[in-house]
């Protein structure tokens, strides 16, 4: 049984027109012939009444338009973005569990991103159905981050002096701050409660990508220490602690010293109290 | 207020390590806890004086796009050679990598193609942060050129304009965003890709957008909130000072064009900003336009306080073939008839070479450097005296006798350098329908791609007279730079980068880049002794030094 959206051979005909490898093709090609996807299309068809470029979803919050989705991901997208969504980043592709958590986007630019492509990057533009484009978006949609689902009930006011006092030497607000860490605007809507409450007792949790620590003493004997940036066989680019960025050639230095903790402290209770955090966590939670 | 000043943060970051250092014990002994704060106008306004740096588009206010550096010299420029590659990893359709590099302090802070920037390592090309716009799909002017001219920088901030017509600012160590403020609506036909121009206290920048019915502008934004100071419309209101030159209708004047899409030159002592406006619209079609169109296709010099007109120069009255002024205004002091005078020089599309007193605006000359028919002179009343509008065959092409990539001036020589286009093309006109977000150039143009060549000229200032000439297999769009070694460097569209004696216009060197050098000059920099010369071609950039 097929539905008229499977006439032809789409899968094989994307991939040669995507330049998805040859056994990516392959396996499109076994996962249009199972026939879930025909049979689940002709289904949810009748309640689409025209599929064209909406601002929303047409399909909605339907769960099997997520997880045929899902199927067409892994077969069409994965190859790029990672089995996991999550993006490669030898190939700087972006993490498309965080899509939503962009200013500006919607259900709509997501749609189109996929149906047009990117200019300027390697994600090319996609013929699929407009039926399956939204499945596509329901599936993203439903393996986005949601950021916090518990609600924030600490005193802004007060988090936001806490933050003055312990964090803004080194991470960015709503455009004032440091920049030694990560910009912290927004993180809410991107990291939940519990991760980012760990990350401030266990600063060593999770470092994230262009934040790992790093020491070496340079040709003058110079102790040198920060965050790595950049790194190939013979050079090392870095952000050192003062928040200026530097260069050095290795053969300039003597060793490297990765097995530092993170130049983010660690807060203990007795140093910020679990209320204190709380504070401002809901100071957080209110940057966009 | 989380802005720290560089004095008090000292203090705070201290503090905060010593608090911090629980788990970093080492922090405390390092002694380089001082927060760079970044150059300063000052330094922006001491141009070539520290060789360490190169701060603003064409390396000072001037527009010379001369250095003083001399390591490399003509005796020893032969034996110049790559140092590193970067790959942008982004490609322009049909035009090219236009960016100027900003340097400071060993790094380079590049912008690219589909509004693509990096922070990246002066001595080995590696990056030390990213940054990609997310554009929409439907841009207009940005999707069909797609590039960026470069950075303009102020303390740990740097400025970028983008596709969509936005003006944004980043903290220079992270590429994060400060702020974004929209210039103009891109879906009616607007973008931008200028260099932004920084002065003391202001971010000026132009759009881009003349082939669309669109009204071009220059601005002056707060650097630190990114608010509004001044817009000056290069097409008059209604009943403003210029609005004569136009037909008495407001619709026409809200579509007039006058894109301000390159970067324009700063005269502190005068505080004037000197820009080029672009095209009327329609580019080609004029009869729905009669009058000169001010102030398309002219110099315009604004008190950089307030954005008021000073006075203008029109190379250009009623355009009929898309010969934009946008053009890197050139400012020097040159001997005028006994007198020591403050000149701005322009080699226009239009295939003339101007000298103007850039205090009055007056024309000191105005002189052919290309075989154009368009006119041979300018009258006394300092019109063009027009022979051929374009309908009789062979003028310059819509990309002009010359076009945006910047020119060079040599002060110590007085040679004025151009990268010169020969063009043979006919105009025929046709009246478009007006429709936001759709291009309307008014007709078709037939370019005879057999009489077309290119050559890179060194022009007298005094004369306008051709002092030596290097030609090219076809028209091109590499821009030019000079060293007080006595070097010019310039691109060709077929790819090379080379150098000249700047009093002979002997080649001593040239390597193939592999892509054609559009719209793009080079910058030099001293790094640990050692000169770097570096040009923008395709998606590389790459360094060029000495052997150590």
């Amino acid at each position: 049984m097929k539905s008229p959206f499977y006439s032809t051979s789409r899968f094989p005909k994307t991939c040669v027109n995507t330049g998805h490898s040859a056994s990516t093709c392959i396996k499109s090609t076994r996962i249009s012939r199972t026939g879930i996807i025909s049979a689940a299309l002709l289904i949810l068809c009748v309640s689409i009444s025209s599929a064209g470029a909406q601002p929303s979803n047409p399909l909605g919050a339907d769960a099997r338009a997520a997880s045929i989705g899902g199927v067409i991901f892994r077969a069409q997208c994965a190859t790029c973005h990672g089995a996991d969504a999550k993006g490669i980043s030898s190939i700087e592709t972006p993490d498309l569990t965080l899509l939503w958590t962009q200013a500006g986007i919607s259900d709509g630019s997501v749609f189109e991103s996929i149906k047009q492509g990117v200019p300027g990057s390697i994600m090319p533009a996609h013929g699929f159905p407009d039926t399956e484009l939204w499945m596509l978006v329901s599936y993203l949609r439903s393996i986005s981050v949601a950021g916090s689902s518990t609600p924030f009930t600490g005193d802004e006011l007060n988090g936001r002096k806490l933050f003055n006092a312990n964090c803004g030497q080194c991470h960015r607000v709503d455009g004032a701050g440091g920049s030694l860490g990560p910009s912290l605007t927004g993180i809410t809507s991107r990291r939940s409660q519990e991760l980012l409450s760990n990350s401030v007792r266990d600063s060593n949790a999770l470092i994230a990508r262009g934040y790992k620590p790093i020491s070496f003493r340079n040709s003058e004997n110079k102790l040198v220490q920060g965050v790595i940036k950049s790194e190939d066989a013979f050079s090392i680019q870095i952000m050192e602690l003062n928040q200026k960025l530097s260069a050095f050639m290795k053969s300039d230095i003597a060793q490297i010293n990765r097995d530092v903790s993170s130049v983010m402290p660690s807060f203990s209770v007795a140093e910020l109290s679990d209320s204190e955090l709380s504070d401002i966590l809901s100071f957080l939670n209110t940057t966009r | 207020m989380l802005t720290m000043s560089p004095k008090k943060s000292l203090g705070q970051l201290i503090a905060g390590m010593i608090l911090m250092c629980v788990p970093f014990v080492l922090v405390a002994q390092s002694d380089s806890a001082t927060l760079s704060s970044g150059p300063t106008y000052e330094d922006i306004l001491q141009g070539f004086a520290d060789p360490s740096r190169w701060l603003t588009y064409s390396g000072d206010y001037s527009g010379k796009r001369h250095s003083p550096i001399a390591q490399i010299t003509p005796d020893n420029v032969s034996k110049l050679s790559p140092a590193w590659t970067f790959q942008t990893g982004t490609t322009t359709r049909g035009r090219g990598f236009e960016t100027t590099p900003l340097f400071d302090d060993g790094i380079l802070y590049v912008t690219g193609s589909n509004n693509l920037a990096w922070a990246i390592d002066a001595q080995t090309g590696r990056t030390f942060w990213q940054y990609r716009r997310n554009l929409p799909n439907d841009l207009t002017y940005g999707a069909s050129a797609p590039v960026n001219r470069g950075f303009g920088m102020l303390g740990n901030r740097l400025f970028m304009v983008t596709l969509d017509a936005h003006l944004l600012s980043f903290d220079r160590r992270t590429g994060d965003i400060l702020w974004d403020v929209e210039l103009a609506d891109y879906r009616v036909g607007y973008a931008a890709t200028v260099a932004p121009l920084v002065i003391d206290g202001k971010v000026i920048v132009g759009i881009s957008g003349g082939e669309y019915a669109t009204r071009g502008f220059i601005d002056a934004y707060d650097p630190v909130t990114g608010d509004r100071i001044w817009r000056f419309n290069t097409i008059p209101s209604p009943g403003e000072t210029g609005s004569e030159t136009w037909p008495n209708d407001p619709d026409i004047l809200a579509k007039g064009g006058g894109g301000t899409w390159m970067n324009g030159s700063y005269d502190p002592e005068l505080d004037l900003i000197y820009w080029g406006v672009g095209n009327p619209n329609p580019d080609y079609y004029g009869d729905s336009r009669p009058g000169d169109n001010l102030y398309t296709n002219s110099l315009v010099a604004l008190d950089a306080s307030t954005g008021e007109l000073r006075w203008h120069y029109q190379f250009t009255p009623h355009d009929l073939n898309d010969w934009d002024s946008n053009h890197m205004p050139v400012l020097a002091e040159i001997d005028w008839q006994g007198q020591a005078t403050k000149v701005v020089m322009v080699a226009n599309r239009n295939g003339f070479f101007y000298v103007l007193n850039r205090v009055s605006g007056a024309l000191l000359l105005g002189k052919p450097f290309t075989a154009t028919s368009w006119a041979r002179e300018i009258g006394a009343d300092g019109r063009p005296i027009v022979l051929n509008d374009g309908s009789k065959g062979c003028v310059p092409d819509p990309w002009g006798s010359t076009n945006f990539m910047p020119p060079s001036f040599y002060p110590e020589l007085d040679l004025f350098f151009v990268t010169a286009r020969e063009t043979c093309a006919t105009f025929v006109p046709e009246e478009p329908q007006l429709q936001p977000g759709q291009a309307s150039f008014g007709g078709v143009v037939y370019i005879d791609g057999d009489q077309s060549s290119g050559a890179l000229r060194a022009l007298d200032v005094h004369t306008g007279e051709l002092r030596w000439e290097f030609t090219y297999p076809s028209p091109t769009f590499g821009g030019v730079m000079t060293t007080a070694a006595g070097l010019v460097f310039a691109g060709d569209h077929q790819g090379n980068f080379m150098a000249f004696n700047a009093e002979t216009g002997e080649n001593l060197w040239h390597y193939q880049t592999g892509a054609r050098i559009w719209g793009a000059a080079a910058i030099t920099y001293m790094l640990n002794g050692r000169q770097y010369v570096l040009i923008p071609s395709g998606t590389t950039l790459t360094a060029f030094a000495l052997p150590e």
